[in-house]
């Protein structure tokens, strides 16, 4: 076991009873990054969150976090791990500084309560009633619960689910936060445009098994994506002045001409030489777009196979 | 060691406060005993019990004594912590390093706590109002029946939250399963009988005329009560023993 990794997983296995639903998982978690497990509802997310903080047992394989092993060592772990639950009430009488500072006592090094309201930005509300919160501000009051003993690492399982955009921008940007203190973050979700914009690194869980993991960028790429060429259709083409290039499967899709390649070098090369043969120049609007993590995720679980992925794609702007 | 009480007493301290921020738990634990104290006692004033010169307020006031400490102790432990767990909040106590016997022994100080200050309320109201006042010769029964009906109920209040099932059951299922045997135990009603035989001897299997026996038996003189002493301490052991059997973090 490396220490210079935050949270490592080898082999992780788990079944409840008969039923199977983690089948080897491994991943692990670089200190100060953010780390992302995304996937479908019932994928295995939370069971592996659940394992690393500790509250359930593996069948089998190996799992370390903070150097720890969180079975066994819980404890030791949870003075250095902030969690967040997918849901978990608060107190119905307490207000929001004084739940702070109640959860400050439980730390040998609290971070100072001024400083934890101001992450979550929730300075504004800190006499507040706590049942009087917004679910976006009770959400950030979670973050500043589990921020609470200045942990190294903060486990945060769906932390938007279920909010309005404007909930979800403050969240993002309250995670945002937390990673400019050097936290090591590890969320789960089933929103592409989160862990996209939130994630250094992603893996992509589905059905118990991690599919891929890297960057945003990565992920495309050993996902075997294609690469996007396209271009504003020259007048003779559409036309049918001119052939279509031979070699390429270019298809006209009225004003926009479009491609996939995985080898976008020697295509672009053919398409250049077929511009330059039937005097096109340089191909107006000539775009080469790499695959995205949208491209990837819907390959990988099949569009329209789990309900939120509409709705994820639908919320991106 | 030191660490886990002073995080009891922390915990303890915020739990008092919250306590007495909310309208509902306060009213119903101190107005309602203390009404009933005073609505009942004055019709009771100038009676006696039959055959005897004991006056009615003289059992009345120590039975109320011990509804106060059941309601403190039974039902606002049992539904707060029936609340908590449906509310995840004991959930959220597990993610962090706080010793959970830290947590629920400030739970349980709080609960003290309470006991003892709506124990003092009614005992003062009782004097002053209608002058009961417990006998010198039954102050260890006084103190004996307090701690061991403080220790009974809070571990079956503990026990009972467990088997309820949703937040909004908490304060009826904690009331209804006291409040049918408070009334047969006579707790209300110094001279209440005409039960079936049976039945009194059913009702005085459980825990709550026990323990107004004992504290009655401060306040007017009566045979020692070893019997409910040992019935009070019979039900602490099961209850205790269930909640531990029982306990869930989690809903």
């Amino acid at each position: 076991m490396t220490d210079s990794v935050a949270v490592q997983v080898c082999d992780l296995q788990m079944s409840y009873g008969a039923t199977q639903v983690l089948y080897g998982v491994d991943f692990e978690v670089r200190y100060g990054e953010v780390f992302c497990l995304l996937g479908p509802n019932g994928a295995g997310k939370t069971t592996t969150l659940e394992i690393l903080e500790g509250f359930r047992r593996p069948t089998a394989g190996t799992v370390r976090v903070l150097g720890l092993d969180p079975a066994t060592q819980a404890a030791r772990l949870r003075e250095r791990a902030g969690m967040v639950l997918q849901e978990c009430g608060f107190p119905r009488q307490a207000r929001v500084a004084e739940l702070i500072d109640l959860w400050r006592t439980y730390y040998p090094n609290p971070r100072p309560l001024g400083d934890l309201l101001e992450v979550v930005e929730l300075t504004e509300a800190r006499n507040t009633q706590v049942r009087k919160l917004s679910v976006g501000q009770r959400r950030r009051l979670d973050f500043a619960l589990a921020l609470a003993g200045d942990p190294d690492l903060v486990f945060l399982d769906e932390p938007t689910t279920g909010f309005d955009p404007e909930a979800r921008r403050r969240c993002w940007a309250a995670i945002e936060n937390l990673r400019r203190l050097g936290k090591t973050i590890l969320l789960t979700t089933h929103y592409l445009d989160e862990a996209e914009r939130l994630a250094d690194r992603i893996a992509i869980l589905r059905e118990g098994r991690i599919e891929l993991a890297g960057t945003t960028q990565e992920v495309a790429v050993l996902a075997g994506l294609a690469t996007r060429i396209s271009f504003t259709t020259p007048t003779a083409l559409r036309c049918g002045q001119i052939p279509l290039p031979d070699g390429l499967d270019l298809t006209v899709r009225g004003s926009e001409a479009v491609c996939h390649s995985g080898n976008p070098g020697m295509t672009l090369r053919l398409l250049l030489d077929w511009a330059l043969e039937y005097r096109l120049g340089d191909l107006d609007g000539l775009a080469v777009t790499a695959p995205s993590l949208e491209d990837t995720y819907l390959q990988l679980t099949g569009a329209g196979a789990d309900p939120h992925l509409s709705q994820a794609s639908g919320d991106r702007t | 060691m030191t660490r886990s009480v002073r995080l009891a007493m922390g915990q303890a301290l915020i739990e008092q406060r919250s306590f007495w921020r909310s309208a509902e738990y306060a009213l119903f634990t101190f107005a309602f005993p203390l009404m009933i104290l005073l609505l009942i006692g004055a019709a009771n004033v100038g009676s006696y019990l039959p055959g005897t010169h004991i006056k009615n307020t003289t059992v009345f006031v120590p039975g109320i004594l011990a509804f106060g400490v059941i309601v403190a102790a039974y039902v606002n432990l049992g539904s707060k912590v029936a609340v908590l767990r449906h509310d995840g909040v004991l959930k959220r106590i597990k993610t962090t390093p706080l010793p959970s016997g830290a947590y629920l022994g400030g739970l349980l100080v709080s609960t003290v706590a309470t006991a003892i200050l709506l124990t003092v309320g009614t005992g003062l109201i009782g004097w002053l109002a209608f002058g009961a006042m417990p006998r010198p010769g039954g102050l260890l029964a006084l103190a004996a029946g307090l701690i061991l009906g403080i220790v009974c109920f809070a571990s079956l209040g503990l026990a009972i939250s467990s088997v309820i099932t949703s937040a909004e059951s908490a304060g009826p299922v904690t009331y209804a399963s006291f409040l049918p045997i408070a009334i047969i135990s006579g707790v209300f009603d110094p001279t209440f009988g005409g039960l079936p035989a049976w039945l009194s001897h059913v009702v005085a299997l459980f825990p709550v005329k026990s323990l107004a026996e004992v504290l009655q038996n401060a306040y007017a003189a009566q045979p020692f009560p070893a019997w409910d002493l040992a019935n009070l301490g019979l039900w602490a052991a099961a209850g205790a023993t269930f909640a531990v059997w029982r306990f869930r973090w989690h809903s």
